[in-house]
């Protein structure tokens, strides 16, 4: 009966009950409608509504533990749904037919997003995963182009292998800890604890691109629709680098050390391959997907000072630090990379090369300076979200003494402007070679300005990492 | 208190205003920088009411750690306030008038209004630190003035010089604030709140910074001090910046390089005069002997110079030796010597303000023709504007009952008490420095006003030379007639500045005397020779010593030939080749590491089973360094 009175509470069902559910209804409007419009307006609103319930939602504990509600999985919640209301809009200007199905993917995605925050468990925490999968490899080849179907394709297959690397992972990892809820864990034989790690790793490693799962992430990014990238570069890696923060936080308490050997190799050769490469390359959505997983390198630079504080026994106060600025740089990462992806919406030309931005200062300067702003923050100048991101997560690795591996992450910083500005300087200093290279309407812009605008504002009120820090506490604290 | 946050925040805000509008129209900018000024200049005046009743206005908020910013207005700073915003006032006025026709005169007001800011910021802060800030915009300031006519070569190279000139003495400067910011912080006697680099608590408690810091190190941050002040108020031997500097508009000489920027060194020590006290008796008698040096050395200058505001740009150097010199003799007056500084430093405003504003008048009509050998009969053919000068000229020369004579006087005679109570002769040479340094002034002062005023109009233009108009020439007349009267506040200003009552010592008559005997002496020498034509037939390049003086005493020879060409540019190549081969091997890297990127990239092939290829490759060299490590 402890079921029935919890699905009565129906208030924590809300945020799940009306994605889903409008998911189905704009199917069903589907056959008598035919506006873009209305379809995005509806998903934007109906996020909006789950976003405003989730904040509103009082931490309790629902289906027997299934569902957990506290503020740290409410966060990435959060999170991840603005990650898709942020392409709510933009994606208009890509998807020219079927909205329907497009704006019902979106939803099922987000709701999948929304169940994979919410649980600790990690059966519903792989199905939820798979539902943003399946969601986004539709997403990814909606339009059936060749390009986005070869797109589309390499994303099915490698996320297929992934599929299954997690679940031979699980598999190792309850044949030896004897539990899937991740509070409960305590320890379990070493082997197949070490086994389970890199399946694992491997597994969700795919959705974070990090290297060297990394390689279908360039060209899936590269070929689909720039909103699509959008979502898969931002709510679809952050949701595999929350589920990871969770597995790799709480599920490997006795294995501190090899976690911290694995993924500081991993986050080494992420950064210094999506940089370098990046360096060379002169297609722009390529060189944003380059940006993308060295981005990653940095966020799981997380579970490498995780690991190595665990290994160390430092005082859990550190671990919530680091586990805060993960999450801080997670919140930074949406505006920063989601914007940079909608801002190629501004470009009319198919694949843009770097020259194509050229120009941009003279047709919208607006346009101009809110790309400029992100690339900046990407980079990690001061005064951007994204130096105050970076600047927490080094300071975290100093905190527990990784002070080698935060000086190979700030040298990759100090590589990664180099491509950053590259793209800057042909917006302000090149002439373009057409007369008006750009569409210029709100639609475009609005998105990327707004991003520029937070990520400015989360770069002068640094202080919100504190604000952050206490919902660090409550992964940590079960 | 806000509303004195309002004198520095009037102009600041104007500045940008006043551009912007003056993009819009030309006309505009002159208007509402001379309205912010006006606007400072009365908040001014009810601060002074302020002061005189008892209050000190003092506000102070912390920037971070223990650095604060914030106002400090006593009573010296409030008289420095006030001259500052009047005559920059009257400057402006006439500006509108000098600058009338000039394209880009929205940037000249804005940045004349950003200047003013930046010296009212300077004298009202209540922190070193904030004061140093305010002293680098003025030098900024400074800097884009003399260079407003960029395509002159001469105003450009002017500007670069007296950017770098000045600039060594903002590194004395900075090295002394870090110095005493040390010192402060890494002792006890100060608390956090207090804030070391406090004006306020520097100057009340000098005797627990000198013993926080030790006579020597306290002696060596004074002396680093006075490095700053040397070079902003342009003494020897750093003064070479400013008669180069007079290739900026007259304007801008009369603003900066007469009536404010350059007594901003002046300030600097009067208003920390605690810590010079407190580094010893050696570190006044530098003050006294190095501007009373200054003040000759300089004036000796003046009497070879041809360009009219040459001969006004020595002639400041001159005075401001005066000004520096006064505050070494603090065995004398005590701390009232600040008041003898100070008054000399607001009567010089007035009267250098006006002659750098007449000449201006007369440059209009001429020209721009500078130079005074072409002059001449120039009072009979524009009589307000040289009436106006030759005021300015007898309070410069200090002809008695004009206020250059009481300001100047009380100097002179304040360094034969400083000579008394020294006793030996070393003490006397302030006294003979600046006794022959009247002497200098009255001879350069009456050789330029003959010049220009007396004979016959030795150029064509100077014949068809006519006055401004009356309206341009109030401003003037304003400074003229303060120059004349301002002598009788001589007592009440002292005891203002001093807070109490400056009882000034009486010397004996026969020294009193002396100067009136060079003024007189010097009026009729120089009447002989430059009011009457006779200088048309001497040659002046056989008279000994003068190709020294034509050349400056070789010094800025020294500075450019030798130093700088011989000794710096030398090094700057060194240095510029070891760059050069640094960069090289920055590009190599960078090279390197752009070629080693497109070798990563490869890996990117398209293809989907060489991805497979890579992952089991790559997981694999991972367990096995796992393995090597002893994971499993």
């Amino acid at each position: 009966m402890n079921l029935v009175a919890d699905l009565l509470s129906l208030e924590y069902f809300f945020p799940l009950i009306a994605v889903g559910l409008a998911g189905f209804i704009l199917l069903v409007i589907g056959f008598f409608h035919n506006s873009g419009r209305l379809y995005a307006v509806i998903t934007f609103a109906v996020l909006l509504a789950a976003l405003i319930s989730i904040i509103f939602l009082a931490p309790s504990v629902v289906l027997g533990g299934i569902l957990i509600y506290n503020p740290f999985n409410a966060y990435f919640a959060a999170i991840l749904i603005i990650s898709s209301m942020f392409v709510a809009f933009p994606a208009l200007k890509n998807i020219t037919a079927r909205w329907d199905v497009f704006y019902s993917l979106l939803l099922f995605v987000t709701l999948g997003m929304i169940v994979a925050s919410f649980t600790m468990n990690l059966v519903v925490m792989f199905v939820a995963f798979e539902a943003v999968s399946l969601g986004t490899y539709v997403m990814a080849g909606f339009h059936k182009t060749k390009r986005a179907l070869e797109a589309s394709a390499k994303y099915f297959f490698t996320g297929a292998v992934s599929t299954a690397f997690i679940i031979l992972g699980l598999s190792y990892y309850f044949q030896a800890t004897r539990t899937f809820d991740l509070n409960a864990v305590t320890t379990g034989a070493h082997t197949p604890l070490l086994i389970a790690l890199a399946f694992l790793v491997i597994g969700f490693g795919f959705k974070l691109a990090i290297f060297p799962m990394h390689q279908w992430a360039i060209d899936t990014y590269d070929g689909s629709e720039n909103s699509v990238s959008a979502l898969l570069s931002t709510g679809g890696k952050i949701v595999a680098f929350m589920i990871m923060l969770k597995l790799f936080v709480l599920g490997f308490p006795s294995m501190g050390d090899q976690v911290f050997i694995f993924f500081t190799l991993l986050a080494i050769f992420t950064m210094t391959y999506g940089n370098l490469s990046a360096l060379s390359e002169t297609k722009l959505k390529r060189l944003l997907a380059y940006s993308s997983v060295a981005q990653a390198g940095y966020l799981i630079l997380v579970f490498s000072a995780v690991g190595y504080g665990q290994y160390n026994h430092d005082p859990a106060a550190y671990i919530q630090t680091i586990v805060a600025a993960g999450m801080l740089y997670s919140l930074v990462y949406i505006f920063m990379k989601g914007g940079a992806f909608l801002s190629m919406n501004a470009i009319k030309k198919e694949e843009p090369l770097i020259e194509d931005v050229a120009g941009m200062s003279k047709q919208s300067p607006i346009l101009a300076l809110s790309l400029s702003i992100l690339l900046l923050a990407l980079a990690g100048i001061p005064l951007t979200g994204g130096f105050t991101g970076k600047a927490f997560l080094f300071l975290s690795l100093i905190q527990v003494k990784l002070w080698w591996v935060a000086v190979i992450a700030i040298l990759n910083s100090a590589v990664s402007v180099f491509y950053y500005l590259r793209v800057i300087s042909y917006m302000y200093r090149r002439e373009p070679s057409d007369r008006e290279p750009f569409f210029t309407g709100r639609s475009v812009i609005a998105p990327v300005a707004v991003a520029a605008i937070i990520t400015v504002a989360i770069g002068v009120y640094w202080t919100v990492f504190y604000l952050v820090l206490p919902y660090a506490a409550y992964l940590l604290g079960g | 208190m806000i509303l004195q946050w309002l004198i520095l925040l009037s102009p600041l805000l104007a500045a940008p205003v006043a551009f912007a509008a003056g993009r819009w129209k030309r006309g505009l900018s002159g208007i509402i920088a001379s309205l912010s000024i006006a606007i400072s200049l009365a908040i001014s005046g009810i601060t002074y009411f302020g002061v005189v009743s008892g209050i000190t206005y003092y506000e102070r908020f912390t920037w971070f750690y223990n650095l604060g910013y914030g106002i400090y207005i006593d009573h010296l700073a409030v008289a420095m306030v006030l001259m500052v915003t009047f005559v920059s006032l009257m400057i402006h006025l006439f500006a509108m008038y000098y600058m009338g026709k000039d394209p880009n005169r929205h940037v000249y007001f804005a940045e004349t209004a950003l200047f003013t800011a930046g010296m009212i910021g300077l004298v009202i802060s209540s922190n070193l630190l904030e004061f140093f800030m305010f002293w680098e915009l003025v030098g900024l300031c400074s800097y884009l003035l003399i260079g407003f006519w960029f395509f002159k070569p001469n105003a450009t190279a002017a500007a670069k010089k007296a950017f770098i000139v000045t600039r060594i003495g903002d590194l004395l400067f900075l090295i002394g604030l870090v110095v005493l910011y040390q010192g402060l912080t890494a002792s006890t006697v100060v608390a956090t709140s207090q804030g070391p680099l406090n004006i306020e608590f520097l100057i009340t408690h000098a005797g627990s910074v000198l013993n926080a810091l030790g006579r020597t190190r306290l002696f060596f941050v004074s002396l680093m001090l006075l490095g700053g002040a040397i070079g902003k108020s342009s003494q020897f031997p750093l003064h070479v910046w400013i008669p180069d500097a007079m290739e900026g508009p007259t304007t801008v000489s009369a603003l900066i390089h007469a009536a404010t920027m350059v007594t901003a060194g002046i300030y600097l020590v009067a208003r920390v005069y605690p810590l010079f006290v407190a580094s010893g008796p050696d570190m006044l008698y530098i003050l006294a002997i190095l501007g009373s040096f200054t003040a000759l050395f300089a004036g000796t200058l003046g009497i070879v110079m041809n360009d009219i505001k040459r001969i006004l740009a020595y002639s400041t150097i001159s005075q401001l030796g005066y000004m520096l010199a006064a505050l070494g003799f603090y065995g004398v007056y005590g701390s009232g010597v600040i008041g003898l500084s100070v008054y000399q430093l607001v009567v010089h405003a007035f009267f250098k303000a006006l002659l750098f504003m007449s000449a201006g008048a007369i440059l209009i009509a001429l020209m721009d023709l500078r130079d005074v050998r072409k002059m001449g009969g120039l009072w009979r053919r524009m009589p307000l504007t040289v009436t106006l000068l030759f005021i300015g000229s007898i309070t410069l020369t200090a002809v008695p009952f004009t206020a250059g004579f009481f300001s100047k006087d009380a100097i002179i005679s304040a360094s034969w008490s400083f000579y008394q109570s020294g006793g030996t002769y070393v003490y006397g040479l302030p006294w003979v420095f600046l006794e022959i340094g009247s002497l200098m002034t009255v001879l350069y002062t009456f050789r330029m006003f003959f010049l220009v005023a007396l004979g016959k109009p030795r150029s064509h233009l100077a014949e068809h030379a006519k006055d401004p108009s009356l309206v341009a020439l109030l401003p003037l007349a304003a400074l003229a007639v303060l120059s004349l009267i301002f002598g009788i506040f001589q007592g009440s200003f002292y005891d203002f500045v001093n807070g109490s009552a400056l009882v000034l010592k009486s010397v004996p008559i026969s020294i009193e005397i002396i100067p009136l005997v060079f003024l007189v002496a010097g009026v009729f020498l120089t009447y002989f020779i430059f009011g009457t034509g006779l200088w048309q037939k001497v040659n002046f390049s056989a008279v000994p010593g003068y190709r020294t003086l034509k050349n400056k005493y070789y010094l800025d020879r020294l500075f450019t030939n030798l130093i700088a060409e011989r000794g710096i540019l030398p090094a700057a190549g060194a240095f510029g080749r070891f760059e050069d081969s640094y960069n090289s091997g920055n590009e190599r890297a960078g090279r390197g590491v752009l070629s080693f990127g497109s070798y990563l990239r490869k890996l990117q092939s398209g293809i989907i089973e060489n991805y497979f290829l890579v992952i089991v490759i790559s997981i694999s060299l991972i367990f096995i360094i796992i393995d090597l490590m002893g994971g499993f």
